[in-house]
């Protein structure tokens, strides 16, 4: 009997890890990951297997057959020519083994069916959770595992955070975290599963919806293979953290062999859409969505309202935000009037008092922060948008370093909107790497704060 | 291969589940579709398992009352079936249901998620605008709104509270109904939107 969900656990987080293929040869894959575990300093036991080699590999001594280890083995990875590779699981059954990656390709992506079958049969009948074959594998910050074949001088490693990922595609996926690298928030965990042959999409959701190091999943989906079982899970796992989606490869829909109105409307990208609706997913529709979301629910607040608030050092870029805002079906809010009284005082005569709140060109971090404290405490806003033009005398490191603070103690979201070159980019770097999400344009910190109110609302039952 | 529901049965089949539909009956000539019209207005369509695009096709005569008119239209559709070749083709008259806010409901199994029901604004737009909203069966009461939150049109659909509950509680009859039912594709196209009430104008259920 096939189990509900995978166990990733021992994958993830492995006491023992047995390298199935690893080579003395520095440029095959087995002796990449071998290199890797020593680079990210894995503090578990390494057990090298080559059935063709003898001595020792960086220092370790290899191993003929997993079946020669005589100890625990929580991971095996195997990286060998994919016509060996069902004799060598099938001896990681034998030998106990609590899950295994396999990275090498050449299955159900070339036309080997019966090949990724007789896997799919191996990985059922010993119980064993097998991600792959045909991915990269693992990546998990915590417990130090990377079972990456692409040498690390390639390829920036971000930090560690509480955004998890997950990707079919294995090249998306490196894509995705050479990205992520240079972004303010940091990585849990990774995930390429590939052809997935015994573990799919659904058994990963699963997993990474419970995982306590994971604050918000984002997934990168081809196609769900177990339509129900992926609705029956992603229901649960939305209400339990925001899980940010991004489908690839849309099938042409059968229109022509639709005998109704409804069916030729109703393709299966369509249908997928209609599952993420339902069932609260936050949809992006490109990578730049996917990064701009990632980033406001990693650091800000879950609200529900439409109302915002907005500050700039700029009145065209003002102008720019607004049009953004209501394009978006977000709108300005409404200042108290207690809060208009509050800034006719803090601010100069020139500034007039309402949104969004051009403060001037010569504004400074008190300006700024007098602004700020008086907008963010009207009960009329519900979440902030502060427009930072460091191209203004004004606008010096001060702001950047308010901003932080504020936004550390704000109760409501702030999200930054800041373009510009050098000068600007070095103080959204201090900015973001300090949790405050900062956007280059205005129309995607308008898309990011109406997938922030749009997943809320779900959460709270409100349409 | 999916065989397309007799129309007399599938009408009671929405009766079943409380979908109101326009009062409809098969006539074989032109004096019982007099009969049926008792001086009021009909429509009269030809339906026929090969034929999705009645109104393009030429298939429909709306709005006839009189005797001549009922007598003329019915040979006029007669001659257009077997001009298209429909085979088994069948004539249907139909009380006329007052003008209003055209919508189609509908349903279909997909492949990865199974039955799904779909919303949109209906009639001869529903191809022009594809204003859809698609969801998994069965629905709860927020799905249904959200579908109709979801269209550009659902102002147009739900200008009011009182009308954007009627529509959800049509949608939660129908996903209940392909629930239960061996139900491969449906079109309910149009449903008439009319004051206080719906009717359900034209149905197509695919076994």
């Amino acid at each position: 009997m096939k189990r509900d969900y995978a166990d990733l656990r021992y994958i993830m987080n492995p006491r023992s890890v047995a390298i199935i293929g690893a080579s003395p040869n520095p440029d095959k894959v087995g002796h990449v990951i071998l290199q890797n575990y020593f680079d990210v300093g894995y503090s578990g036991k390494l057990f090298p297997v080559n059935n063709a080699y003898e001595g020792k590999i960086l220092g370790l001594q290899t191993y003929k057959s997993v079946l020669d280890i005589k100890r625990s083995i929580d991971l095996a990875i195997i990286a060998i020519p994919a016509e060996h590779v069902s004799e060598v699981l099938e001896e990681c059954g034998r030998a106990h083994v609590k899950g295994v990656i396999i990275i090498s390709s050449g299955f159900a992506e070339v036309g080997e069916v019966k090949r990724q079958e007789e896997i799919t049969r191996i990985a059922d009948k010993y119980g064993m959770p097998v991600i792959g074959p045909n991915c990269l594998g693992v990546m998990d910050m915590r417990s130090r595992i990377d079972t990456m074949y692409l040498p690390t001088f390639k390829l920036d490693k971000p930090k560690i955070g509480s955004v998890s990922f997950a990707s079919q595609s294995g090249a998306v996926g490196s894509l995705i975290l050479d990205i992520i690298s240079h972004e303010g928030f940091g990585l849990s965990k990774f995930i390429s599963y590939g052809n997935a042959a015994d573990v799919d999409e659904t058994d990963i959701l699963n997993y990474l919806a419970h995982d306590k190091d994971t604050k918000i999943i984002i997934f990168y989906l081809e196609g769900a293979k177990r339509g129900k079982e992926f609705i029956e899970v992603a229901k649960k796992a939305t209400r339990i953290k925001p899980v940010i989606i991004i489908k690839g490869g849309r099938t042409e829909q059968g229109a022509s062999a639709a005998h109704s109105h409804t069916a030729a409307l109703a393709g299966s990208a369509e249908a997928y859409e209609a599952v993420f609706r339902q069932f609260g997913f936050v949809i992006a529709n490109d990578l730049d969505e996917l990064i701009a979301y990632a980033k406001i629910f990693d650091t800000q607040p879950l609200t529900t309202g439409n109302r915002i608030g907005m500050i700039t050092n700029g009145g065209g870029m003002g102008v720019l935000a607004t049009d953004a805002l209501y394009k978006n079906g977000l709108r300005l809010a409404e200042l108290s009037e207690e809060s208009k009284k509050t800034l006719r005082k803090s601010m100069p005569p020139i500034v007039n008092i309402r949104l969004p709140l051009d403060i001037g060109g010569d504004a400074d971090d008190k300006r700024f922060a007098a602004a700020l404290d008086a907008v963010s405490n009207d009960p009329n806003v519900d979440a902030l948008m502060v427009i930072t033009l460091f191209q203004t005398p004004g606008a010096d490191s001060r702001v950047a370093s308010m901003l932080i603070h504020r936004s550390m103690e704000a109760k409501k979201p702030i999200i930054v909107v800041s373009p510009g070159g050098s000068y600007a980019q070095v103080h959204n770097d201090m900015m973001e790497s300090s949790g405050v999400p900062v956007y280059d344009s205005e129309d995607l910190a308008a898309k990011s704060l109406r997938a922030l109110i749009g997943y809320s609302k779900y959460r709270a039952g409100k349409v | 291969m999916s065989q397309l529901m007799d129309f007399m049965r599938a009408q009671e089949l929405l009766r079943k589940y409380g979908i109101n539909s326009a009062r409809s009956s098969y006539v074989k000539s032109a004096s019982e579709a007099v009969r049926f019209s008792g001086g009021k207005p009909i429509v009269m369509k030809v339906l026929s398992q090969k034929a999705l695009h009645k109104s393009k096709s030429g298939l429909v005569k709306l709005k006839i009352y009189t005797e001549k008119d009922i007598s003329s239209a019915f040979s006029y559709l007669s001659s257009r079936a077997r001009a298209l070749n429909l085979g088994n083709y069948k004539i249907i008259a139909q009380e006329m249901v007052e003008s209003g806010t055209e919508i189609i409901i509908g349903g279909n199994v997909d492949q990865q998620f199974g039955k799904m029901i779909l919303l949109g604004l209906g009639g001869v737009y529903v191809e022009i605008f594809k204003d859809v909203a698609l969801r998994v069966c069965p629905i709860s009461r927020y799905d249904a709104r959200s579908m109709i939150q979801q269209l550009k049109s659902s102002g147009i659909i739900a200008p009011d509270v009182r009308r954007e509950r009627m529509v959800e509680s049509v949608l939660l009859k129908v996903s209940r109904m392909l629930v239960e039912n061996d139900i491969s594709e449906l079109d309910l196209n149009p449903i008439i939107l009319t004051g206080n009430g719906y009717t359900a104008v034209d149905l197509r259920i695919m076994k």
